[in-house]
């Protein structure tokens, strides 16, 4: 299994610690939620999100030589969000997230999500 | 100092038809090299469609491989990326909410290039009617640095999205462009040419129509193109297939008259024609609000009725079209070529289309 499989199989089946392994000590983390965020900021919300949502599939992945571009659709109770998250991997770890999610789709169907 | 690229991304006949323009206008305007690049579903259909702007694209993708949607978006962010990996642009234009404006828009963020979001702001849900591409659309708006949105409505839907108010411009439709362009400047005088064009309503319903409407009016032509295959031998009715949309543009200008369940709604008020809009709903409500268009319910008689009630007063159709185009004044495409270039610090940027010219009320044009 290569890193980005390990560390998306981590997060969504909620383990933490395998996401916390497979992050780099200095992993540059972004999103686009209206929330500051670090690497355990960003550890805490995938938490949240493996919890809620009743599925999170990889509807897409684009590899490249340095990472992946990856495609989510995260499903709630009440519908769907869209997530777009590019990794780049380096030395077997996780060097940089950078998240986009739907966010109109987000304060819809995952509420509390993350602090405003 | 060398003129930056820009990559204007089509992967559809649409998306070339809605570029083309922006494509002329940063080329006129000198700043900026735009670089079309052809890379999703249609890139045959795409080069065609160029091709009547007199443009071609200079970068041909594979096509895709992959079934459904988001295999298509994955196979196109991949190909994307391994080009700008070794040709990086200053700049990305996508357009609209296609499989291939979503992909070049998620591959250019990767990349950290900005994004130009072109006919940006449209969104189709209602509780009643969830619309899955407005996932696209919106995950677009979350990439995308400049928003250039169509109208004043696609820009408050921006807004509602908390999209920065510097980042969004009104800009007009560069559809509107690309039809003026086609059409040239010539205008039909004394014009009795009902244009219908439909792709889901039933053709039946237009055959119908069109029969009693040249029984009714022996001075008008009917022009139908609809997806259907329809087989009519009637005088004074012609049958095409899908128009292109230089073809509807130029139809357009020699028409008093448009029925439609979409195409050509956008740009025919630009034309002085005034729109029926066949029903049940109405996805660009614009056209309504500005009463250029009229929505009416898909039947026989209901068709028949309207299209009289305008066919016999020239001054109820030009009081439809008194006013401004609500989607755009023919100048989309050099406010989008200056705003890109103003993205890039290389411009002032443009002013935003100016607010619509509301027309006058006419006393007895709605009796």
């Amino acid at each position: 299994m290569d890193v980005v499989d390990f560390y998306t199989g981590s997060w969504i089946s909620d383990d933490r610690a395998a996401v916390r392994r497979v992050l780099a000590p200095d992993a540059e983390v972004e999103w686009n939620l209206d929330a500051a965020v670090d690497d355990e900021e960003l550890v805490q919300t995938l938490h949240r999100i493996a919890v809620f949502a009743d599925a999170v599939t990889v509807v897409s992945r684009s590899p490249a030589d340095d990472g992946a571009a990856l495609v989510y659709e995260l499903t709630a109770p009440f519908g769907t969000v869209r997530m777009a998250e590019f990794l780049a991997v380096e030395g077997g770890r996780v060097t940089e997230v950078r998240q986009v999610y739907d966010v109109v789709a987000v304060d819809r169907f995952f509420p509390g999500l993350y602090d405003h | 100092m060398s003129i930056p690229e820009v990559h204007l991304v089509c992967g559809t006949r649409p998306e070339a038809v809605q570029l083309a323009p922006v494509a002329g206008a940063m080329t006129a305007a000198g700043l900026l090299r735009p670089v079309l690049v052809a890379g999703g579903p249609e890139p045959d259909a795409v080069a065609r469609t160029l091709a009547r702007y007199r443009l071609q694209p200079e970068i041909s993708l594979r096509e895709p491989a992959g079934n459904g949607h988001a295999e298509l978006v994955g196979a196109m962010i991949h190909d994307l990326d391994r080009l700008w990996a070794g040709r990086t642009p200053s700049a990305v234009l996508v357009q609209g909410a296609s499989i291939t404006s979503l992909a070049a828009a998620l591959a250019a963020h990767w990349r950290r290039i900005p994004v130009v979001h072109v006919e940006a702001g449209l969104r189709a849900e209602s509780p009643d009617r969830p619309a899955y591409r407005d996932d696209d659309r919106r995950l677009v708006t979350q990439v995308a640095a400049l928003h250039l949105a169509p109208t004043a409505l696609a820009a408050m839907n921006l807004l509602d999205e908390r999209r920065a108010t510097g980042d969004v411009l009104v800009s007009g439709s560069t559809l509107v462009d690309a039809a003026l362009q086609a059409a040239g400047p010539g205008r039909a005088a004394n014009r009795r040419l009902v244009l219908a064009v439909t792709e889901h309503t039933p053709a039946r319903v237009l055959v119908a129509g069109a029969r009693r409407l040249i029984e009714r009016y022996p001075d008008v032509h009917v022009r139908l193109a609809t997806s259907e295959p329809v087989h009519l031998d009637v005088d004074r009715v012609t049958v095409t297939a899908e128009l292109s949309h230089a073809d509807l543009s130029r139809s357009l200008s020699e028409a008093s008259l448009l029925i439609t369940d979409s195409a050509g709604l956008q740009e025919a008020p630009s034309f002085g024609v005034p729109a029926l809009l066949l029903g049940p709903v109405a996805e660009r409500i614009e056209a309504l609000e500005a009463g250029c268009a009229r929505l009416i319910d898909p039947d026989i008689g209901m068709l028949v009725r309207e299209s009289a009630h305008l066919l016999d007063s020239q001054v109820r159709r030009a009081a439809m079209v008194a006013g401004d185009n609500p989607y755009g004044d023919g100048h989309a495409a050099r406010r989008a070529a200056q705003a890109t270039a103003a993205l890039l610090g290389l411009a002032v940027p443009p002013e935003p289309m100016p607010s619509r010219r509301i027309a006058p009320t006419v006393s007895g044009a709605h009796a």
